[in-house]
């Protein structure tokens, strides 16, 4: 501890230096944080998808009847299929794109880990026009409970064959992570009997849970295999598959990493250099803490903490600026871009700190070997 | 003035040589910029491109009011002949209307890296070749109407499993073979085709998605326009085919190049730091050098001048090699992202960018040292040591 006040005399040396490089570390360590961080959301949401459910939608487009459910059901290790169809439309203005997913009573069972309560469900049973609205879609539309608002839904036609659909807010309920723009779920039985004759008796896609999770794979490709044939044939995906971003077909979480990497590079160069200039300058200081007692090790010691200093600083403020960034971010994205959000957790900053102590110790290694190996007398007089 | 300038500046990059490894935090901070910077627009660029090309100024292409995705329309049969009859549409050789009734569905493909995606499928109609003259067979035949048969772009033929000449392709009322190759230099290429009717009876698809027809010139749009808008028959919205997908592809490309923006912003604020960095120490390293020439009566602002250029300099060359990089590595490199099918491109006019991008970057990170150093009274600076 007794060196501290030493190091942080050899920092602040040149004050503008200093601040310059501590500014433009903290500016890679944002990108870091950012890119790794955007990675981070990727592992979670691969973490929290659930290896026991398939996704199976319509493999050539449009709409699934329902009496599918039944026959997926009668499928050995299937446990229980459940029904989405969302509606889309727009409130007041066609730029307010919104949609509702209308969600059968077996929703629920399907998915028991989304932060709704019985209670809450149950009200979207009894009042056939509400809706659960999320804290970010409330947020958005300023809604509160009791609310009543119209979707205009022009590709979706009433009985009477008008397209508006009136919604109450039955509950505000917690925002789930991977609806990064939040959700509103209604009552998929209020817009099937609301809607036209033909259109009745249909929806969007299926929800499957199995009994045994090791066999997702084998009963997804047995429920497309089932309707093969039929008139609306299925593309089911597993979960874990859906929610994987490589499903894009580019390994954005290689890109991310690359990011992050040239950022490493641009200020490894930076503080390399910093370093040497620094020692270059402070020979003679450096060979007079050699003659007053110091080790090598010493010495080298002090000039990596010196590298350091900077490096686990510019760490620290990047990669809170970047978890700033993602808290902030998202307000001012408009609805229904889908871009996820960076997540801040340990092993990003774990990361980062590891990232900044490589930088430092590759950035100090050169003018430590040389301290090392210079001639006191020599660095002494100056020559 | 001007030889003043030139002077100073000649003997700042002589010095170049002895702060090399200085000035290479500038070179190599430009370099990972714009090389991050334009690998990442590589990708919205390329896409963007793909859409543009699959417009068509002498095209125009109708949709049900609206809508403004192919998906999101339908056209009724019955409304199909009312449009092909309106004036402003291109006759081909056997004196019909080009006009090709369209419908667009998504086929699950299996891509090269095992993934699964999505990708478009179209039916197309009539003088197919007269409608789209970009298309041409490059493997195998064109496919035929009436007949359970689909072509394969050279995209989707080269990014997608089982798309050979030879292979099938899983539709509802059975297995359909590849009997063509086709290249279009656009969004196309990464999509199957074949005949609207046979498709649509397969697909269980009772109305069309588009009607998309030739104008018999450019300029013929407003007649075409106005002779659909104005018929009560029809509740339809026309676009110029070009600005159709000149508008997709806005939407689609939008979140993808702000990305890239938002990136390169960060890393150039970051190498603007490095930059003011390493021109300060410049300066103050070289201030006895920059008072003796000013007490040899060379101005303040020639030497302002020339700590400036230095930055540009070094800026523009990191800029440049980043380009080359990311030039290299990208640009031409087919790519796939959703159930798009293009080609990444680094530009010219991207390349240009990025070198504007660098030259702010010098010149901020420049202007401050460079007033410093003008502003430094001689004596003092002939003093120091």
């Amino acid at each position: 501890m007794k060196y501290v006040p030493l190091v942080w005399a050899a920092v602040m040396r040149k004050p503008a230096r200093a601040v310059l490089t501590l500014l433009s570390v903290m500016l890679a360590f944002t990108l870091f944080g950012l890119t790794i961080g955007m990675n981070a959301t990727f592992t979670e949401l691969q973490a929290q998808a659930r290896a026991d459910r398939i996704f199976s939608g319509s493999r050539f487009g449009g709409p699934l009847p329902i009496a599918m459910e039944r026959q997926i059901e009668s499928i050995p290790g299937v446990a229980l299929v459940a029904s989405s169809n969302n509606l889309f439309g727009y409130i007041i203005n066609p730029k307010n794109r919104v949609f509702i997913q209308m969600n059968d009573e077996k929703v629920p069972k399907v998915n028991p880990e989304w932060p709704i309560t019985p209670a809450e469900w149950q009200a979207v049973r009894d009042n056939r026009r509400g809706v659960l609205v999320s804290k970010a879609q409330a947020e958005r539309w300023h809604r509160k409970v009791g609310d009543t608002f119209s979707v205009i839904a022009p590709v979706q036609k009433k009985l009477d064959g008008t397209t508006t659909w009136t919604f109450q807010v039955a509950a505000i309920t917690p925002d789930i992570s991977y609806m990064t723009q939040g959700y509103m779920f209604g009552n998929y039985d209020y817009m099937d009997k609301g809607r036209l004759l033909a259109d009745q008796g249909k929806t969007g896609m299926f929800r499957v849970k199995l009994n045994d999770p090791s066999r997702t794979a084998e009963i997804a490709e047995q429920i497309d295999n089932k309707f093969a044939n039929s008139s609306t044939p299925l593309q089911s995906i597993t979960e874990k598959a859906a929610f994987d971003v490589n499903n894009t077909g580019m390994d954005i979480a290689a890109v991310d990493r690359e990011v992050a990497l040239a950022g490493m590079f641009m200020v490894l160069f930076l503080t390399a250099n910093g370093i040497a200039q620094a020692v270059r300058e402070r020979l003679a200081e450096f060979a007079t803490l050699k003659t007053i007692g110091f080790s090598d090790r010493g010495v080298v010691g002090l000039v990596f903490a010196e590298a350091a200093v900077p490096c686990l600083l510019g760490a620290a403020l990047g990669v809170g600026l970047a978890a700033l960034l993602s808290a902030v971010i998202p307000r001012f994205l408009p609805p229904g871009t889908g871009i996820p959000v960076p997540t801040m957790n340990v092993t990003v900053f774990l990361w980062a700190a590891i990232c900044a102590l490589f930088v430092a110790f590759a950035s100090s290694a050169l003018p430590a070997l040389r301290l090392r190996r210079m001639d006191i007398a020599t660095a002494l007089s100056g020559r | 003035m001007l030889r003043q300038i030139f002077v100073v500046s000649a003997l700042n990059f002589k010095s170049l040589k002895s702060r090399f490894w200085q000035s290479m935090v500038i070179v190599v901070g430009l370099a990972a910029t714009i090389g991050v910077m334009l690998s990442m627009l590589s990708v919205s660029a390329g896409m963007h491109d793909a859409y543009q090309r699959a417009g068509d100024p002498n095209r125009a292409i109708v949709v049900s009011k609206g809508a403004d995705q192919e998906a999101q329309s339908a056209i009724a049969r019955s409304q199909a002949p009312v449009i092909a009859d309106a004036p402003g549409i291109a006759r081909g050789g056997d004196g019909k209307p080009l006009a090709d009734r369209g419908i667009q569905v998504g086929v699950p493909v299996l891509r090269k890296d095992g993934s699964k995606g999505f990708t478009t499928m179209r039916g197309l109609s009539g003088n197919v070749l007269g409608v789209r003259p970009e298309l041409h067979v490059v493997q195998g035949r064109m496919f035929q109407p009436g007949k359970r048969e689909l072509m394969v772009g050279v995209g989707a033929q080269a990014l997608f499993q089982h798309m050979q000449v030879g292979d099938k392709v899983i539709l509802p009322d059975g297995q359909w073979p590849i009997v063509g190759i086709f290249a279009s230099g656009n969004l196309m290429e990464g999509q199957l085709i074949g005949d609207t009717e046979t498709l649509a009876a397969a697909l269980h698809k009772t109305a069309y998605n588009t009607v998309l027809v030739r104008l018999s010139s450019p300029d013929a749009l407003d007649r075409f326009k106005k002779a659909l808008t104005t018929n009560p028959a029809l509740s339809v919205t026309v676009e110029r085919h070009s600005e159709w997908y000149k508008r997709v592809g806005d939407q689609n490309t939008f979140g993808l190049a702000l990305l890239g923006y938002v990136v390169g912003a960060v890393m150039a604020i970051g190498a603007l730091f490095g930059c003011l960095n390493t021109m300060y120490s410049a300066v103050t390293n070289r201030g006895r050098e920059i008072a003796t020439l000013r007490a040899l009566g060379y101005g303040a602002f020639p030497v302002a001048v020339s700590v400036v250029l230095e930055a540009m300099l070094l800026s523009v060359a990191g800029a440049l090699i980043g380009a080359g990089i990311a030039w290299a590595l990208n640009d031409g490199k087919q790519n796939v992202f959703g159930n798009s099918v293009f080609y990444l491109s680094v530009s010219p006019a991207q390349i240009k960018l990025g070198l504007i991008w660098a030259l702010m970057v010098a010149l901020l990170g420049g202007l401050f040292p460079a007033i410093r150093a003008a502003r430094r009274p001689v004596v003092e600076a002939l003093r120091a040591t």
